[in-house]
């Protein structure tokens, strides 16, 4: 029989990839920072896309 | 996957297909398969892959800390290529590599598939589990790993690591503390954590800052070991040059043989002096084989496959039903098994009676070179002094002869100059 092949990601992975990337994260972190701190005062919602 | 008369054949998902219509004129990937470092993989038909066949399967909990970190990098060093070219591999798995000789090869061709945009790497907490923290384990704590993966087909999880690994050492501040940290505060949050991500714009450049980052990290690391039992056993065991080399003619007396099993190979001076296709050259000592994987992978061979495996309990059939993993038996059976200087320490060392050891050998249908020592070799002298004296009372050449000739009929034995030796050339009865 072939291996099963399930994989979790996890989020606490997908998070930590951006700390891991360096220069090229700041943008990122930036930005997903911003936008958590809209959330948390009600001015974006969490369905809005930009 | 599957296989079907000898071939190893592929069958591909509509997706799969889309991704392997792409893959198959990457630049990276036909340069990987070139150079060997990719498995030999053509379409036969719409759907269907043939992959090359490698000569025999095995496992990380088989391999010596040099093999993982090989594997290791031999994943990163594709996935760092790969994303060059707008791919990724989906996961970060250990089993994805399987070996020619000394040389990793790289066989889930359907692990790569197009990046999709804002989409970190899924596999990083995989490569984590089962490539990292088990490097680090070894390299930072001196505690050999293959245990911890064969108890768990998964690997160490981020929060056992961060239990077992010194907060202070090189990349466990981030991939171990801070990953278990982030992966307890956001538990079941994934589906979010992807969609954020994406929207704040994550790219790939930073997949490819952590591998490369990876790369170097994995690099450095190097394994710390304790004393070893057998490492330079040759050199304190009672040889003598020219018993060596009596045993090297002994050997290559057996004749040739497409595969061949170096059962307590030690240094690999038998496996090298077989005439075989291939040889799976397997000891319980993880030093020993790291050191045997160094000289191999030096050498440039491609037809010795070392493994740690300890024969008093080797390799299991693990995962779902027992059937994703095999066991070492089940894996392709040799035509010529050599037993050298191993009999004495199964049979006193690990309490193996003479004829379920016989019993065993019997089993695998192979012909046989196997070596016998007397009471009063200075080698079952030390072992025989750890015991109680009526332990091992019935440990004897005539003992151990009878049982032989139960199961194989003995062609030809020699005894060597040392006077305690003895070696024997035998088939096993069908």
């Amino acid at each position: 029989m072939a291996p099963l092949n399930y994989l979790d990601a996890g989020s606490g992975s997908m998070l930590l990839q951006i700390v891991l990337g360096g220069a090229a994260a700041i943008g990122v972190t930036a930005k997903l920072t911003w936008r958590r701190f809209l959330r948390t005062l009600r001015i974006r919602r969490d369905d809005d896309e930009t | 996957m599957y296989s079907s008369d000898g071939e190893v054949l592929r069958e591909l998902s509509p997706r799969g297909q889309e991704d392997w219509d792409a893959l198959e004129s990457a630049r990276f990937f036909r340069r990987a398969i070139e150079g060997g470092r990719i498995v030999a993989t053509e379409e036969v038909e719409p759907g269907v892959l043939r992959h090359e066949r490698l000569p025999f399967v095995s496992y990380p909990y088989e391999w010596p800390f040099e093999m993982l970190r090989e594997a290791a990098l031999l994943q990163l060093e594709l996935l760092d290529e790969a994303l060059s070219e707008g791919f990724v591999l989906k996961d970060g798995s250990p089993y994805n590599v399987q070996w020619r000789g000394s040389e990793p090869v790289f066989v889930d061709v359907g692990s790569f598939e197009r990046l999709r945009e804002g989409e970190p790497w899924a596999g990083y907490r995989q490569f984590c589990a089962l490539f990292l923290y088990p490097l680090m384990l070894q390299a930072y704590r001196g505690v050999a790993p293959q245990p911890f993966l064969r108890g768990s087909l998964e690997g160490i999880e981020p929060s056992q690591a961060r239990a077992l690994l010194p907060r202070f050492r090189r990349g466990v501040l981030t991939h171990v503390v801070l990953h278990d940290r982030l992966e307890a505060k956001h538990a079941a949050r994934e589906r979010d954590v992807r969609s954020e991500l994406k929207a704040a714009g994550f790219k790939k450049e930073l997949i490819q800052a952590n591998v490369r980052k990876l790369r170097k990290l994995v690099t450095r690391l190097s394994p710390k070991r304790g004393r070893s039992e057998w490492a330079g056993y040759r050199e304190a065991a009672p040889y003598t040059d020219e018993d060596a080399e009596r045993k090297e003619r002994f050997v290559r007396s057996a004749g040739a043989a497409r595969l061949a099993w170096d059962l307590g190979a030690n240094d690999g001076r038998f496996s090298r002096a077989l005439d075989a296709e291939y040889v799976v050259a397997v000891d319980g000592d993880e030093r020993v084989v790291g050191e045997l994987y160094r000289a191999l992978r030096t050498e440039g061979s491609k037809t010795i496959l070392p493994l740690v495996v300890d024969l008093a309990d080797a390799s299991p059939a693990r995962g779902w039903r027992g059937v994703e993993r095999r066991r070492l038996e089940e894996r392709g059976r040799p035509d010529l098994v050599l037993c050298l200087a191993l009999v004495h320490h199964l049979a006193i060392g690990r309490n193996v009676p003479f004829a379920e050891l016989v019993g065993w050998l019997q089993g695998l249908g192979a012909r046989l070179v196997i070596e016998f020592a007397d009471r009063d070799d200075p080698m079952v002298q030390r072992l025989l002094a750890a015991k109680r004296a009526e332990v091992h009372e019935s440990y004897g050449r005539e003992e151990f002869e009878r049982a032989l000739r139960e199961g194989f009929q003995v062609t030809r034995s020699e005894e060597l100059g040392s006077g305690t030796r003895t070696l024997y050339l035998a088939t096993p009865r069908l």
